[in-house]
This record gives C-alpha cells, structure tokens and sequence, in this order.
C-alpha cells in the first residue's frame, strides 16, 4: 500500500472541473512532482491533501488512514507556499517556533528545535528578524524550517521557487532536494517548471486540465512521453509526422518522406501498420553529417537557419517537408554547418519515439 | 504580495509628473486647512475680549492657564477622550466581525451588496440620522417599551440626553469609517498566512487569533484612530444625543464661540483638541511600530 493515496478524487467549482478523477500512489520517502502548465489543477490537488479544500469526490489516504474529513491542523502535513506565507507581525524565531507552541511543548525545547532548525537552513542569527527584512531566499529557508521543525508525515512544496531569480532558483533547487534527501520526509512538490521537475523528482506526475496524463521518472517522462502533449511540454521536442510501417514488439519503423526510419513505441501505446503518428526525437539526439556518396538513405535535408548558443550551436534543417531542430554541442571535432548545406541526419533507433 | 513585483525602471520625466499630480491637493489643503488652522491657533493667544474676532499682535499665555486652571474645562477634556475611546472600542467590536465577513466574501455581487449595506447610512446626513435615532432612544422609543413590556424596568431608561446617548449616536456614525478600514487590511492579508498556520497545528480560532488578528493589526489601528478622531472632533452628535448636557469640547468651543463671543478661548479649547487628536496619532504610529512589525 502506498504512502499516500488518491482514489478517485475529483474536484469541482460550480460547474468548472478542476480535477478530474484524479488517481495517484505516492510512496514513503518519495520526491513526487505534480507537473503541468498554469491553471491544470496541481494546487488544487496538493491542496486537497493538506485539507484546504475539500474533493468533491473521493477519498485521500496517508500511511492507510482516511484523512478526506479532516481538518487542516489534524493531518500532520507541512506546507511551503508560493508566497512563504511568513507571519509579517512575528520575528523568524516566532514563525518558526508557530507549529511547537501550538504543540504545547515546554521553552527550552522549542529553543533548542527552532535553533536546530535554524542551523539546518542556514539561518543562524536571524532569530530576530521579520519578514520584511529578509530576501525571497531567505523567507524560503524560514518557510521550509517552519515546516521541517514540526516533522511532518509530509511536506508540500507549491511552487516554492518561482519568485526567486534564476540564479537563486537553480541554487535552490538543490538545496531543497538534499534537505528532502537527509530528512527523509515524503515530498510532493507543485510546479510547471519541466527542469525543475526532472532536476528534484524521483517520480513525476504530468497532468492537464485536471486529469493525471503519464507518471513516471523522470527519465520515462522524458524519454518516453505517452503523449505529444507531454513531448512537448517536457523538454524540446521535434515531432515529425510520419506513417507505421513495420511493427515488432515495442520496435516500430516509420516512413518518413521517403526513408523508412526505426523507433521504439512510446510507453503503452498501440498503434498499427499504416496509422499516422508522431515520431519524437529530442534536438539533442540528433547528429548530423553533410551527405556522401555511396550512402544508405538517410533523412537529408537543408540547413535554414544556425544559432549559435555558446555552449550549443542549433540548426534548424528542412527535411522531408517539416523542420527539425538540432542542437550540438560546440565541438572542434564536431563539423561546423552552414546555412544552406546539404546535410544528412542521424539518431539511435532508441532515440526515436513513436507516439500516436 | 510582492512576488514578481519588479521595480520598474522609472524615467526622471515619469518621476517629476507623479508630483505634479499633488500641487492641487496640496493647494487646497493649504488654503483651506494650514492657513485657517494657523490662525486659529494665533488667536488662541491673544487676549479673551468678547465680541472680538480679528488678530491683535498682543500675545498672552492667559487663555491656556484659564484652561488648564478651572476644573470644568480640564473635565472636559477627560470626558472628550472617554468618550472618543469607548467609541473607538465599541466601533471596533462591533465593526470587525462585518469587515471580516465582507472580506472573505469572494463572490463579488454579493460583497458589493454587503458594503452597499453598511455604507448606505452614509447617504443621509448625519443630523437625519441622529433624528431618526431618537425614535429608537427616546424615554417613550422603541426600546424602552420594550424594556417595559418584557417588565425588566419599571420606568424608562434614560438612553438619549445623556454620556450613553452620545456613545450610541458616534458608534452608528463611526462604523462605515471603520468598516471600510477594515475590509481593506483584512483583504489584504493573504489567505495562505491563515493556511500555513492550520496546518501548522492551529485550529480556525487559534489561526485567527495567532495570525489574521495580528495581521490585521494595523488597519485596527488606523480604524481606531480614525474613530478616535472623528468621535472627539464631533460637534453635531454630542448637540444632539446629548441636549447640551455631555460638555466635551466642542460644546465648549461652540459655547465660547457662539453664545460668549470669546473667540481667542474658543480657539484655544479648538488647538488643545487639535493637540489631544495630534498625540493620539503619535501613539498609534509608535504602537503600529512595534504591534506589527512595521506594517503600518
Ligand atoms: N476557489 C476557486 N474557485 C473557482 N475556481 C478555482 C478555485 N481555485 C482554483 N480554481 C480553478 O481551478 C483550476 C485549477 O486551479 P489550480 O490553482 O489548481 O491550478 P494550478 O495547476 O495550480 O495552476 P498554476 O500553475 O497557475 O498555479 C483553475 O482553472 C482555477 O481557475
Ligand atoms: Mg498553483
């Protein structure tokens, strides 16, 4: 049984479906992102959990127990929100010492815990200060020592990172996943940052328009996308219009222009001989090579446009009446194209993920 | 919340405007309140002749020790302070618990008419109120036959003429003030400071009383004092709930000025007033320091 359970849990406005019979196995320990573009139903999910809202249908369940009735205050859940929520009218220690007091615990323990947790975030000496003397990272660190300080079944984590610059977000990103790490705590964390969904998760959930479209690591998500909506939400993508041509298990060819190329089927999809489908292959997993004699057909095409990145140079080729987007990395032993050069594309048949 | 809120780079131009937008506002309140007011309080120094109005360049501290000197006028004082905290108390009792529910009301029809509710007394002059007030108050109103019917008092309860009267008249004229108030600060805290507290451990009572309370602290003490202000300044209440019989100051004033034609006393009672409102500020920008973190 997992550690937390969503069975069936749906969730309407008035008329407007929020979540849609929502199904998701959380395992203890876990770092589990709910991922997916603005407005899909994430917070409202999370909030569910914690107790903010109230399903319209279904049941919730953490360690086998129902919490679907109860109050926020009785489930023993830790939430980090988009804005911190930092008590304005209390100093840090005061906000962090909130969860103790209300568990009643004696001075000198809630000294010593907020102290401890002062030190784990990394805020020794701002027991003094108040919520308008600190920086968006800092008002994150008292907001997740807050919680921490409690040892919750479960911290919740809403976008913690999106009011922070870029610099601090990606400093964050690991800080708050080796803090996940040593604590050990059951994470679920809300966000429609794709990076920093593959970054922190263990396991991800995409969903859209209240519905839970594909879970998975973060290397099935990425690699095998069920859908084209997760190819393209997740990651560049290039999806190529193609046709089935010879189906052998998960291995699958489609024709292309006039090549036939080899992919592998997407996870649990089914297609058949002659259906058209979507042939996704990742900008970076492409090679290309200016064309030779002699040569197996390939995919070739035309190089329309070079962008130069720094660290990666990307073409966009015309191939087969569609385009395709190529990154390399900038390499000496790597050709240098040009715009208007003949080139013939590669990738690994493992690369190639047919999608319907 | 100031989330992603960047600060814009403004030009000088942009900038200059901005206080451009001030000139008429700060020429009005020149005009008609720094001017008059200094010369009031120029008055408030020369010598009490009856019948005189214009300034004379005779100055005297003989008002302020006439003032401070007799017991009635120093009575009077302490009565206008009373009486404009127990309204401000009162205001906020009864106040905050509608600014509340009108805060949390999401659904915007219904918001709307809740404030249209509370801010409708305002559409009648205050001295109409305060008549229809009476009919309520009076020693044969509404509530007194009540009182008797249900036979809790044998004869009427005074409510009008009196300290109590005056209270009832400045409450109901100072709610809407304080409502407003209010319903802006309360608005303003955002839902998930009351979130994180419940599930931090606090029930709904303890969240409002460890997190939206406080929060809420600086529009409880703007309201207040704006009460405060509006209580110990009003004339038109104390003449009527009171009959001339609750003296706080600006009966005195009026007195001075209309019926003794002292102008120069009637302005210094007017500048004491004017200083007791000025402390009253003082002590609620050091409180609103200290109570709330610096929000206000
Ligand atoms: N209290 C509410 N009343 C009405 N509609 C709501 C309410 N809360 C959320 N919604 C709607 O439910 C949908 C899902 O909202 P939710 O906040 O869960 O989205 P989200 O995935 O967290 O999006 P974002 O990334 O923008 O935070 C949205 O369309 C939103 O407008
Ligand atoms: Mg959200």
């Amino acid at each position: 049984m997992a550690y937390v359970e969503f069975k069936a849990i749906a969730k309407s406005f008035g008329n407007f479906v929020a979540v849609a019979d929502l199904d998701l196995e959380i395992e203890q320990g876990e770092f589990f992102s709910l991922l997916g573009p603005s407005g899909c139903g994430k917070s409202t999910t999370l909030r569910m959990l914690a107790g903010f809202v109230k399903p319209t249908k279904g049941h919730i369940n953490v360690h086998g127990r129902d919490v679907t009735a109860l109050p926020p205050e009785a489930r023993d859940i830790g939430i980090v929100f988009q804005n911190y929520a930092i008590f304005p009218h209390m100093t840090v220690f005061d906000n962090i010492a909130f969860g103790l007091v209300e568990r009643k615990l004696s001075r000198p323990e809630i000294k010593k815990k907020v102290d401890a947790a002062l030190a784990e975030v990394g805020m020794t000496g701002f027991e003094d200060r108040y919520e308008r003397e600190l920086s968006g990272g800092q008002k994150q660190r008292v907001a997740l020592a807050r919680v921490l300080v409690i040892e919750p079944e479960i911290l919740l984590l809403d976008e913690p990172l999106s009011a922070l610059d870029k610099k601090m977000r990606e400093e964050m990103k690991f800080w708050i996943k080796n803090i996940q790490k040593s604590v050990g705590i059951t994470t679920i964390y809300v966000t429609h940052d794709q990076s920093e969904a593959l970054t922190m998760s263990d396991r991800i959930a995409v969903m859209d328009q209240g519905r839970v479209l594909q879970v998975g690591s973060p290397v099935e998500i990425y690699e095998q996308p069920a859908s084209r909506f997760i190819a393209e939400f997740i990651g560049e993508s290039n999806l190529l219009k193609c046709q089935v041509t010879t189906l052998d298990g998960s291995a699958c060819s489609v024709n292309l222009g006039d090549v036939s190329i080899p992919g592998r089927l997407s996870s649990n999809a089914s297609v058949e001989p002659g259906q058209d489908v979507a042939l996704l292959v990742r900008p970076e997993m492409i090679r290309l090579r200016p064309i030779e004699a002699n040569e197996p057909p390939k995919l070739q095409g035309t190089v329309s446009e070079t962008i130069y990145q720094g660290s990666v140079v990307r073409y966009r080729i015309h191939a087969a009446g569609q385009e395709i987007m190529v990154e390399v990395a900038n390499r000496p032993d790597l050709p240098r194209l040009n715009t208007g050069d003949n080139v013939a594309t590669y990738w690994s048949a493992e690369s190639g993920v047919v999608i319907p | 919340m100031a989330d992603g809120k960047m600060s814009q780079p403004r030009s000088l131009s942009q900038h200059q405007f901005k206080w451009l937008l001030v000139v008429p506002l700060v020429a009005f309140f020149v005009l008609f309140f720094v001017i008059p007011v200094g010369l009031l309080f120029a008055t408030s120094f020369n010598p009490a002749k009856v019948g005189q109005v214009a300034l004379v360049s005779d100055l005297t501290f003989d008002n302020y020790i006439r003032f401070f000197s007799r017991s009635n006028y120093l009575m009077a004082a302490g009565r206008s302070i009373l009486l404009a905290s127990i309204v401000s108390v009162i205001t906020l009792i009864v106040a905050y618990p509608m600014a509340f529910v009108i805060a949390k009301t999401e659904n915007p029809a219904r918001n709307t008419f809740l404030l249209i509710l509370v801010l409708a007394s305002m559409q009648l002059d205050m001295v109409i109120r305060l008549y229809g007030m009476m009919v309520i108050l009076g020693d044969n109103g509404l509530i007194n036959q009540i009182l008797q019917e249900l036979g809790l008092t044998d004869g009427p309860v005074a409510l009008m003429y009196n300290f109590r009267g005056v209270v009832f008249g400045l409450v109901q004229f100072a709610i809407p003030f304080m409502v407003l108030t209010l319903v802006g600060v309360i608005k303003g805290i955002p839902s998930s400071l009351e979130e994180a507290a419940r599930s931090l451990g606090a029930s709904r009572r303890r969240a409002f009383m460890r997190v939206t309370l406080p929060a809420s602290m600086p529009g409880i003490l703007s309201g207040s004092l704006l009460v405060f202000a509006l209580s110990i300044s009003s004339y038109i209440v104390p003449a009527l709930m009171g009959g001339f019989r609750v003296g706080v100051l600006p009966i005195h004033i009026y007195q001075q000025v209309a019926e003794s034609a002292r102008f120069q006393f009637g302005a210094t009672i007017a500048v004491i007033l004017f200083l007791i409102s000025a402390a009253a500020v003082a002590i609620y920008l050091r409180l609103g320091n200290r109570k709330s973190g610096g929000l206000a």
